[in-house]
């Protein structure tokens, strides 16, 4: 289908030797893959066969296409668009999405902040189009189809509070004059056809916010993204632009076109949601080892865990660092790839104590026909100043270390939360008082209230108790626990514990919700903590006799 | 005769003992400060590097307070010199009550397995750890041969285990250990206590204590009460008579003007 080329509109004449075209090989045939205006211009299009091409246009100077290098150096692009926002993602051959939510105020504003991204990519030879839109589609669309009279006016626009704005780039790039390195500067020669647009007079375009319908009303249905077929079809039909589509029935649009029709629509319009898989950096914290054969022994697994244990943490203290959970992935020879983790309380880089907290777990792999490929890497990568034994209180800091290789051999066999210490909590409800905390911290806080007698044992749920008390506000004079009755000898309290009203909806407050607690010993010299659950004066809610605890 | 006699079984009795230690070097002891328990335990006092085991009965073997409780006396002497795990199956070990005893359970590493495996092979990795100086385990059953791995691992560097024998609630009786490894066994129960004259309420808590097995030792029973005075220098337990009233009263006058 004939490009509109609203890119096109005033192109001022490229000023290359003449006419350049990238070659592909596509299943046998040689076919132009990217090609520049002038080469366009005697009706070269790209995807024609080469042979063809060069009998239209001998004078035509082809060079072979590198699909890959453009796609790394894309990557490489978005990673280097870090600098903007966290999040960015590849979009295709030719473009990066950059999720600018929350963070065009650091350039004080969305049109300040694409245009200096604009300016920077100029300056590095890669011309480009932004748009910034509500959601990625419309953002898309107005990058790659809007008329370039419009992104000239775009300085007009103000800066609005976000929700979630999405910034497009359809990164245009064009071998450089020299064609010889241009493998290494183009990042999508695909989009030479549209070469030469006049980017230093092009701002970016800011859609304002819940607004996209309008910009998107005047382009042409291939701007919401849609497979060729359905894109043929719909111009076929007469529906060249987005507004026409917007006001026809949808379930015929479904039925005629399939359902991406709509989906693309909706998310474009932002009545769907659409999910971007955005690029994180790798960590350069890795390593790697590749078999000619496949392992299957355990044995095996575990020396080559410990030889990449080596080479990782040999880095790591060239470099003055140490990490504090590690993975190990095993991946086999039929694709599935069985990860393994361990953690470290204390960040580290001992090979051999990450290969004995490694052998355990590698139990659980299964090799099934071999494991082929080993990667370890390091997370939570750390300064760590090299160890020097200290003259004075050496004994002390090695048994600091060797706590710290206990906790960490105990949590990685038994478990995250299965090894912690007891840490104070302000609060007077016994269940709330002590929490768990990591098992290796620096801070040991201040002490629970020693004037306040505590059990030893505190029942995870209080066990209600059949009581005889004398008066009603005395402590029981017989109680039966778990089928053994027990006759109290000694008793002191009450020590009234009210529930946080604050934890709870106003309906549940009341005097219902207060436990006054007994120590009381039995005959035979044993010590309980038992309570009872509201007043008697409520006559709907008679209070209850509760055991909670069991003291020394 | 009879002089010569004893001397003749003094000797002897080194000799046993020297073969008995074999390469290992004497162990250190913890003293309870009182020569009628301390004459029964083999070098005046608690052996340190060696596992000790506590019982307890009735519904104590379930739910194993005043076990836990002694324990962490005997702990509490240690837990100056390093680090102190507690390996349990059940988490309801309440800290502010470990507190309340004067027990450092803010240090207290707590580790809690799903069976009998994982808490014996944790109460074995943490008594082999260096800066590990007393590491105290509910267990139902240790036997002989993990009491043996436990007794190497206590050897490494010297620590010290408690093992309190306890099974799980509404879980079926084993049957009683016959023989063991431990080189004490303590069979303990909550006492009656006797709060101070003329004071309503309870008072420290006491236990009944009997000392059932002890390698190169007698056995022995007491009654101990938690020493509430004991900050760092005595032990936090202290002997009692077994009969309260006027012998307590008199012994405490007797510490008072000490």
């Amino acid at each position: 289908m004939p490009h509109p080329g609203p890119l096109r509109g005033p192109v001022p004449p490229h000023k290359g030797e003449g006419a350049l075209a990238l070659l592909i090989t596509d299943r046998g045939v040689r076919r132009l893959y990217a090609l520049n205006d002038a080469a366009r211009a005697p009706g070269l299009f790209a995807g024609q066969k080469a042979t063809d091409a060069a009998a239209l246009v001998p004078e035509l100077v082809t060079h072979e296409a590198d699909p890959d290098a453009d796609a790394a150096a894309l990557e490489a692009l978005c990673d280097w668009c870090v600098r903007f926002s966290p999040a960015v993602a590849v979009d295709g051959r030719d473009g990066l999405f950059l999720d600018i939510s929350g963070v065009s105020h650091l350039w004080a504003g969305e049109q300040a902040m694409a245009d200096d991204l604009l300016a920077r990519l100029c300056a590095n030879g890669i011309p480009a189009r932004i748009a910034v839109a509500d959601t990625a589609g419309a953002a898309w669309a107005c990058a790659r189809h809007l008329p370039s009279s419009s992104m000239e006016e775009g300085p007009g626009m103000v800066v609005r509070p976000l929700r979630r704005r999405v910034s497009a780039i359809g990164v245009r790039a064009m071998p450089s004059s020299s064609p010889g390195h241009g493998d290494h500067t183009t990042t999508q020669p695909s989009s030479i056809e549209e070469e030469g647009f006049p980017y230093p007079t092009l701002r970016a375009f800011i859609c304002p916010p819940g607004a996209q319908a309008g910009p998107l009303a005047t382009l042409p249905v291939a701007a919401l993204r849609l497979d060729e077929a359905a894109a043929a079809q719909l111009a076929r039909l007469g529906l060249t632009r987005i507004e026409r589509l917007i006001g026809l029935p949808r379930a015929q649009l479904t039925r005629r076109f399939g359902p991406q029709v709509v989906l693309r629509l909706d998310q474009a319009l932002g009545q769907a949601r659409e999910a971007l898989v955005f690029r994180r950096p790798p960590s350069p914290w890795i390593d790697r080892l590749a078999f000619a054969e496949p392992l299957s022994q355990l044995d095996d697994l575990v020396r080559v865990a410990g030889d990449l244990a080596e080479r990782l943490c040999e880095r790591l203290r060239t470099e003055g660092r140490g990490a504090r959970r590690f993975e190990l992935i095993c991946c086999r020879a039929d694709g599935k790839a069985f990860p393994v983790q361990v953690g470290l309380s204390v960040a580290g880089r001992d090979a051999r104590v990450l290969t004995r907290l490694f052998a355990p777990k590698l139990e659980t792999v299964d090799p099934g026909f071999g494991i082929e490929v080993v990667t370890l890497s390091a997370e939570g990568v750390e300064v760590l100043s090299a160890a020097q034994g200290r003259l004075d209180n050496s004994r002390a800091a090695m048994a600091e270390e060797g706590v710290a290789a206990l906790v960490d051999r105990l949590t990685n066999r038994l478990g995250e939360g299965a090894v912690w210490r007891a840490e104070v909590v302000e609060s007077h409800v016994p269940e709330r008082a002590s929490r768990p905390a990591p098992a290796i911290s620096a801070s040991v806080t201040a002490g629970w209230d020693p004037d306040r007698p505590r059990p030893i044992r505190l029942l995870a749920h209080p066990e209600a108790i059949a009581v005889m008390a004398k008066l009603p506000d005395d402590p029981p004079l017989l109680f039966t626990w778990r089928g053994q009755r027990r006759r109290v000898r000694l008793a002191e309290g009450p020590e009234r514990i009210a529930e946080e009203w604050w934890r709870k909806p106003v309906g549940d407050i009341g005097p219902g919700f207060v436990r006054d607690y007994y120590r009381v010993e039995d005959e035979a010299g044993g010590r309980f903590w038992i309570f009872r659950a509201g007043l008697y004066d409520d006559a709907d809610n008679p209070p209850r006799w509760w055991l909670h605890g069991v003291f020394a | 005769m009879s002089g010569s006699r004893a001397a003749r079984l003094a000797v002897l009795r080194d000799q046993v003992a020297t073969l008995e230690a074999g390469t290992r070097t004497p162990s250190l002891v913890q003293p309870f400060g009182d020569p009628r328990v301390d004459d029964c335990l083999p070098g005046g006092g608690l052996p340190l590097g060696r596992w000790h085991e506590i019982v307890a009965e009735g519904m104590e073997t379930e739910v194993g307070a005043a076990a836990a409780g002694f324990g962490a006396m005997l702990a509490r002497p240690l837990a100056a010199s390093g680090a102190v795990i507690w390996v349990m199956r059940r988490d309801d070990l309440y800290a502010p009550g470990l507190e309340s005893l004067g027990f450092p359970a803010r240090r207290l590493i707590q580790v809690r397995v799903r069976d009998e495996a994982q808490a014996l092979m944790a109460l074995e990795d943490a008594l082999g750890s260096a800066g590990v100086a007393a590491v105290l385990g509910e267990t139902e059953d240790v036997d002989l041969t993990a009491g043996r791995r436990l007794q190497l691992a206590c050897e490494k560097h010297g620590a010290t285990g408690l093992i309190l024998r306890r099974r799980p609630f509404g879980g079926p009786a084993r049957k009683a250990a016959t023989g063991s490894a431990a080189a004490t066994r303590w069979r303990v129960s909550s006492a009656a206590s006797h709060p101070p004259p003329g004071e309503p309420g309870l008072g420290p808590p006491r236990w009944s204590v009997a000392l059932e097995r002890c390698r190169g030792g007698r056995p022995g029973a007491w009654f101990f009460e938690w020493n509430e005075e004991a900050d760092h220098g005595p032990h936090p337990l202290r002997m009692v008579p077994g009969l309260a009233g006027d012998e307590l009263a008199a012994a405490e006058r007797v510490r008072r003007i000490a």
